[in-house]
């Protein structure tokens, strides 16, 4: 019987549960996610970067679960929020407060049981199609990725079913301890009490001081060193938090006051827009700094992969150098665009390659190198012969590097053309091949490194000359990153996203009443949307604006040190992709809410 | 003509929603409230009332019959058209105050001047005016979670009387205040109207009803009996009212 009460209570407003449980979908489905990658340690730690990042798998699994644990609570308070009158009416009608707390027990059991393993089913889905997605397009292969992972399931299953306990336990002890008159008069009374002003004009200086000087401390990291981070994050973190309690708080408050805020329906929207993000400090703040967080992954892991080719040019000039090349690599060189191709005769006798000293001055061997320790200026020069003639030299040993693996160990010597056509040895060709845009030829480059690497004995592979095979372990190793950051970052602002769009769909039920008494007085229902869609876009916005600024000063960190190069075009692009995902959630929440406060023509008394 | 303020003629409602039992909640209404008049509409809960006033508010349609306020026939105006309408012609207070907690006194009672698109300039005035009429001009830069009830009710009806409407309605007014401040409420109503403000109030308290000077019964979607104010002290009126009641209820 209590049973089928729950059940019919679901079924009344089937409407507003269906918001809340395509919610917990999207939640449970974005923790699968997480997980699915987070678990998997035979996929995390198979590249060199996933195995120092282990720690950051950790700490992302407690982030989202805390973010999983607030946003549980919001929807738990919204479903709570939409039962308080009925369940006031069957403690009226004479229900045992126990009997109540049952109830509440397995309704809140069957939302959590059944949003979690559709969820888990769905983030399954997902999991397969976003990786698939990634894959096709990044141009990486996935190794150990599995997007259906069984302790990935156990981790989302267990976290939710717990935290739908307690959910469920909470409120049951809530109803045991209210009475029946309290929960049916239960309609939520905001208390909006306005700060003091000068209160409020030191936190909002204080806020903005302290964001200006976190921005500042990952500005100077050169100076400052590692103590930026740490200066930053407290900083930036806690200005934040008053910029929102306090500064936009002003700064609306300002706009009510002028010309602009007198018109209109604004006066009203400024209004709602101040007590919400007052009364959502917190959960702004957090969605501020985690979008922050999100994007600044994606766009550092993005922005690594990218530094592929500069990291390459700075080893090597020459992307092949090929002792002997088949007929085969030879024409598939010759299909290259853009690329120079020089050979060199050399003959090994003992444990020395000699060269012909008139071909080495005609056309020079080439040396790259890293101007003044800067990863992204490489710069080329000519090898000397007199430098080859230094077996101390850089010039001598990157010369050395572009001989066969076999070969590098070996001593060089430049030599007259006489000399070199008397010495008993089979004459051999080494070619050297640069091209000026690697990106572009790295199809065709991988094809030639192939069979270059076939007929070579696998303990000199990972030492065959040539900028290319840098170029393919640095992407080999940020692919994997790129594709975290990516994934994560998705994850993460699709939940965020979520967690505040069910924040502000959960104060439907107090707005409800003032939009009614909006549409009496005679505003148009155009107005009222209008003003919806302000009300919602500040909650959206200004969390997301303050989040680029953060990843826009931050990336000066990785800049000014010299670790990445040209992230702003990264960002840019990230950013645009980032901002419509998030719209995508701002206009369904418009949508909804919209939906549930703006009156029909007849008005419910 | 141009002193009939509302003129209903033959006003049906019919509730009709799918799958339940068509119910008619107004079965042909007519009458009409003159310049200056304050009258009272009463009867038991399902009577009709709020049905009544809602039509008449023009927050609902009826089924059949025309509504006309200040002579102009509201009954087939568009959405926007309403609400515009309601913003320049009707004034109205509600039983639980309806003021929003977010906005100080004064900007909740500029609201439907900002809503007018009124000039900045010439709102502040028509407030102070207003709250200074209903004695509520110290409480201006107060939020209603720091009035009281009754306060809170001359704020309401402060908001009602700014853009100086045609008529104002009002829908059980004092039903969320305590006796004291019930009794303030309906001297000020009176002392609006005495200033030529129409009112329509729509009650089911007897003694609010004795501030008007005609009363309207609604029972079961009709309007059965009228009683008039006229040459009676309101002593006089709040017990005919109460006999009325006696009868008409049965």
């Amino acid at each position: 019987m209590k049973f089928k009460i729950s059940l019919a209570g679901l079924k009344a407003r089937w409407k507003d549960y269906l918001v809340l449980f395509s919610g917990m979908l999207m939640t449970t489905a974005i923790f699968y996610m997480f997980e699915a990658v987070s678990t998997n340690n035979a996929f995390t730690t198979a590249s060199r970067v996933g195995q120092n990042a282990k720690f950051v798998f950790i700490f992302g699994s407690v982030l989202l679960s805390l973010i999983t644990i607030v946003y549980i609570f919001y929807a738990n308070n919204f479903l709570m929020s939409m039962r308080k009158h009925d369940y006031g009416l069957f403690m009226m009608l004479g229900a045992k407060p126990s009997v109540i707390s049952r109830l509440i027990m397995t309704e809140t059991l069957i939302i959590g049981v059944g949003s979690t393993v559709i969820g888990i089913i769905l983030g399954w889905g997902l999991t397969k199609g976003i990786s698939g997605l990634l894959v096709s397009q990044l141009d990486i292969t996935l190794t150990h990725f599995h997007a259906l992972y069984v302790p990935a399931i156990r981790a989302t299953f267990i976290l939710f079913i717990i935290l739908f306990l307690i959910a469920g336990s909470l409120n049951a002890i809530t109803f045991f301890r209210t009475s029946a008159l309290q929960l049916l008069k239960s309609q939520q009374q905001s208390d909006w009490k306005p700060a003091k002003k000068s209160i409020l004009a030191i936190e909002a200086l204080l806020g903005v001081a302290l964001l200006a000087g976190g921005y500042y401390a990952m500005y100077d990291i050169e100076e400052l060193k590692i103590m930026s981070i740490p200066i930053g994050l407290v900083t930036i973190v806690l200005g934040t938090y008053f910029v929102f309690n306090s500064f936009f708080i002003m700064l609306l408050t300002i706009l009510q006051r002028s010309s602009i805020g007198k018109k209109g329906l604004n006066s009203f929207t400024i209004a709602q827009l101040k007590f919400r993000i007052k009364d959502y400090t917190k959960i702004l703040s957090v969605v501020s700094l985690l979008f922050a967080l999100a994007l600044g992954a994606i766009t550092v892991g993005i922005g690594f992969q990218q530094m592929a080719p500069k990291l390459a040019a700075g080893n090597s000039p020459y992307a092949l150098a090929l002792t002997n090349p088949t007929h085969k690599m030879r024409s598939m060189i010759n299909n290259l665009d853009h690329a120079t191709q020089t050979t060199y005769q050399q003959k090994v006798v003992g444990k020395t390659v000699y060269y012909r000293q008139q071909q080495l001055k005609a056309q020079p061997l080439k040396y790259a190198y890293f101007k003044s320790n800067d990863v992204a200026k490489a710069a080329v020069k000519s090898i000397g012969l007199n430098e080859l003639r230094d077996p101390q030299s850089e010039e001598y040993l990157s010369a050395q590097r572009l001989q066969a693996p076999q070969f590098q160990s070996f001593q060089l010597k430049a030599v007259s053309d006489d000399n070199f056509n008397h010495i008993q040895a089979q004459p051999k060709q080494l070619l050297v091949v640069a091209v000026t845009d690697m990106n572009s030829q790295s199809k065709q480059l991988t094809k030639i490194f192939n069979l270059e690497s076939q007929r070579t004995s696998s303990k000199y592979i990972e030492m065959l000359p040539g900028s290319f095979s840098i170029y393919q372990q640095v992407k080999g190793i940020f692919a994997s990153v790129q594709f975290m950051g990516i994934f994560l970052g998705i994850a993460f602002l699709a939940m965020l996203a979520s967690c505040l769009m069910f924040k502000i769909l959960s104060g439907t039920t107090t707005d409800k009443r003032r939009f009614e008494m909006l549409n009496k007085i005679g505003t148009k229902k155009s107005a009222l949307r209008h003003s919806i869609m302000i009300q919602v876009f500040g909650l959206f916005g200004l969390p997301a604006i303050l989040g680029l600024i953060d990843v826009a000063f931050g990336l000066q960190m990785f800049e000014q040190s010299n670790m990445l190069y040209g992230s702003y075009q990264i960002f840019s692009w990230s950013a645009i992709a980032f901002v419509v995902l998030y719209l995508i959630y701002y206009g369904l929440t418009v949508l909804i809410y919209s939906r549930i406060v703006v009156p029909r023509t007849k008005v419910e008394k | 003509m141009t002193n009939e303020i509302v003129k209903t003629t033959n006003l049906h409602k019919i509730y009709d929603k799918n799958g339940a039992k068509p119910y008619e909640a107004l079965k042909g209404i007519s009458f009409t409230v003159k310049q200056g008049e304050f009258v009272g509409i009463m009867g038991a809960s399902g009577s009709g009332k709020t049905t009544l006033l809602n039509i008449m508010a023009t927050l609902d349609q009826p089924t059949s019959g025309t509504v006309q306020i200040s002579g102009e026939d509201v009954t087939h105006l568009t959405s926007n058209q309403m609400a515009d309408f309601r913003s320049r012609h009707l004034g109205f207070i509600f039983q639980d105050f309806n003021l929003l907690e977010t906005l100080t006194t004064s900007e909740n009672i500029a609201l439907p001047l900002s809503l007018q698109n009124v000039k900045t300039s010439q709102i502040q005035p028509a407030v102070d005016k207003v709250a200074k009429q209903l004695g509520i001009d110290e409480l201006l830069s107060k939020y209603p979670n720091q009035l009281s009830g009754g306060q809170k009710q001359r704020v309401a009806a402060a908001r009602a009387l700014v853009s100086n409407p045609s008529i104002i309605f009002g829908d059980e007014p004092t039903g969320a205040l305590d006796s004291k401040n019930a009794r303030e409420l309906l001297d000020t109503m009176t002392s609006i109207n005495k200033k030529g403000v129409s009112i329509l109030l729509v009650t089911h308290d007897p003694f609010s009803a004795s501030f008007c000077q005609r009363i309207m019964f609604i029972k079961d979607g009709k309007i059965g009996d009228e009683l008039s104010a006229q040459g009676k002290s309101r002593n006089e009126f709040y017990q005919e009212i109460l006999n009325k009641l006696g009868t008409f209820e049965q």
